[in-house]
């Protein structure tokens, strides 16, 4: 290889070089950590659910992805409790096969609440998930759990809320 | 009665409104624990209890107990239907029941709509009924419309050798004045087993005089049947499974050898003591709540679990069969037998 090549190769080379290490150097950069506001988002979600989870009891027909017969989760499951969030994935005689949470959320709300259901990967199925898991926080995994009463005893009012109109 | 007992029971009668209303929370909470395990006052100083039990003429008699059909504005709702199965269920008991106790929350909204749909289903009864308010049935228009359906929230009878209470206990401190809610926006917060802003139930104040006048001259060896919608211990206090004011009713009341206390709210098969009261849960005609994960520091029942795609299961009617020696027994009816464990089929005995 003659020098002048050889430069002209080595040259592009180390810009090419260049060129990966920033491109790289922006991937691999994050923001710094923040744990409150990621949880004021879970928290954000949590709020969402609990507000759903509550829709229904009472008001028949308003909201009929939820419900159209006046039956809300709640009526069933208070402070989400006996929805078991570790027990899941698991084996459900009503399902009819391994499901999740989700799909158990879905089961209710259409065949006990005769709304219509939500996707599984909506904002609202996801925040009901997030209600229901974190009211049952500290609980640890149990996968296949089948039991009547839920592991935990809530004191105090649970997590805060602002109590304006049906929560 | 011997002069000697003559003096007690008159000791026992001269407690002060004023000395139970002052029992401090910490007090109160001591004296529902060592109920729990102590025996009655009446076995404790060998008066009254057995011995005098045995001295009241009690005519056997059974009645039958409904609650909690949580009735929706609805046309053809299935808590209808279950409401009127048990409705049916009583009326084919054999023996036929004297009369029949609701427990409470009739309707869901508290619309005079679903009180007057439950009031019709209850007139096919073919006993007589009485009612006592849950508080589904009462904060949308403070108690109004069930007023206009059931009259007195407070009643008592005699019959055949009993005495027979029903009570209001689910009366709670003004919480919606100061934020200005309307009656609807109150009952959608009273709906909610978890209302963390609604405040405990009690009888309140005029509950606990009304009680304390009813009972005063009522003979201690007169067995005592106590219903309200709430249980009058602290059993979940978070969903208000709990009387706010149960230790004052418990003062009461414990100059009785026996008190069986029935109520609703729980919506599950459901037993305590505390010295001189049994405490029975109903199951209701419209959905099973859970059990909290409590440790009960004395024996207790549960229903089996149950299956969610069986609307029936966990609900039902009961009845309670008082004997001539004035104890009880209280049995669930289930509209699905599977429900209820063996021992518990056979009876409760309050």
């Amino acid at each position: 290889m003659r020098k002048k090549q050889f430069v002209k190769v080595s040259s592009a080379a180390l810009l090419l070089g260049s060129l990966v290490f920033l491109v790289s150097g922006t991937v691999q950069s994050k923001e710094p950590l923040d744990d409150a506001a990621d949880f004021d988002r879970l928290m954000e979600a949590v709020a969402y659910g609990d507000q759903l989870w509550h829709t229904g009891e009472g008001g028949g027909g308003k909201h009929k992805e939820l419900s159209t017969n006046g039956l809300g989760c709640a009526n069933c499951h208070p402070d989400g409790s006996a929805t078991q969030p570790e027990s899941w994935p698991k084996y459900q005689t009503n399902l009819g096969k391994v499901g999740t949470l989700r799909e158990m959320i879905n089961w209710c709300i259409q065949v006990v609440q005769n709304g219509t259901g939500y996707a599984l990967d909506s904002k609202e199925m996801i925040a009901m998930e997030a209600y229901a898991t974190y009211m049952n926080r500290g609980t640890k995994l149990n996968p296949g759990l089948n039991a009547q009463t839920s592991p935990f005893v809530i004191s105090g009012p649970g997590y805060p809320t602002n109590n304006e109109g049906n929560r | 009665m011997e002069e000697k007992d003559k003096k007690i029971f008159s000791d026992k009668e001269k407690i002060t409104r004023r000395d139970f209303l002052g029992l401090s929370a910490k007090g109160a909470a001591a004296t529902m624990i060592a109920g729990v395990f102590a025996p009655s006052v009446g076995s404790m100083i060998g008066l009254g209890g057995v011995a005098e039990a045995a001295k009241k003429k009690i005519k056997p008699f059974t009645f039958a107990v409904l609650t909690d059909g949580h009735l929706y504005d609805i046309k053809d709702h299935r808590f209808d239907a279950m409401f009127m199965k048990a409705v049916d269920m009583v009326n084919k008991m054999s023996p036929r029941p004297d009369m029949v106790i609701y427990a409470g929350d009739i309707g869901q909204t508290g619309l005079e709509a679903e009180l007057k749909k439950g009031k019709q289903m209850l007139d096919k009864l073919k006993m007589p009924y009485k009612v006592i308010p849950g508080e589904h049935d009462w904060y949308l228009d403070m108690g109004k419309a069930w007023r206009g359906f059931f009259g007195d929230e407070n009643w008592s009878i005699n019959h055949n050798g009993a005495h027979v209470i029903g009570m209001n206990s689910i009366k709670i401190d003004d919480f919606w004045t100061g934020p200005g809610l309307t009656p609807e926006e109150r009952m959608g917060r009273v709906l909610e087993l978890e209302c963390n802003s609604c405040g405990p139930w009690g009888v309140e104040a005029d509950g606990l005089e009304w009680l304390e006048k009813d009972v005063k001259k009522v003979s201690p060896d007169t067995p005592i049947i106590f219903f309200s919608h709430s249980p009058l211990w602290d059993y979940y206090p978070r969903w208000n499974f709990n009387t706010k004011d149960a230790p004052e009713i418990r003062a009461i009341l414990r100059k009785f050898d026996n008190v069986m206390a029935v109520h609703g709210h729980v919506h599950q098969v459901l037993f305590n003591k505390i010295g001189n009261i049994s405490s029975v849960g109903t199951s209701s005609t419209s959905w099973p709540w859970p059990y909290p994960a409590v440790d009960l520091p004395y024996p207790h029942i549960r229903h089996n679990r149950l299956d969610p795609g069986n609307f029936e299961d966990g609900m039902g009617a009961h009845h309670l069969s008082v004997a001539d020696d004035g104890s009880g027994t209280m049995f669930y009816d289930p509209f699905e037998p599977s429900s209820i464990p063996d021992a518990v089929k056979r009876g409760v005995k309050l």
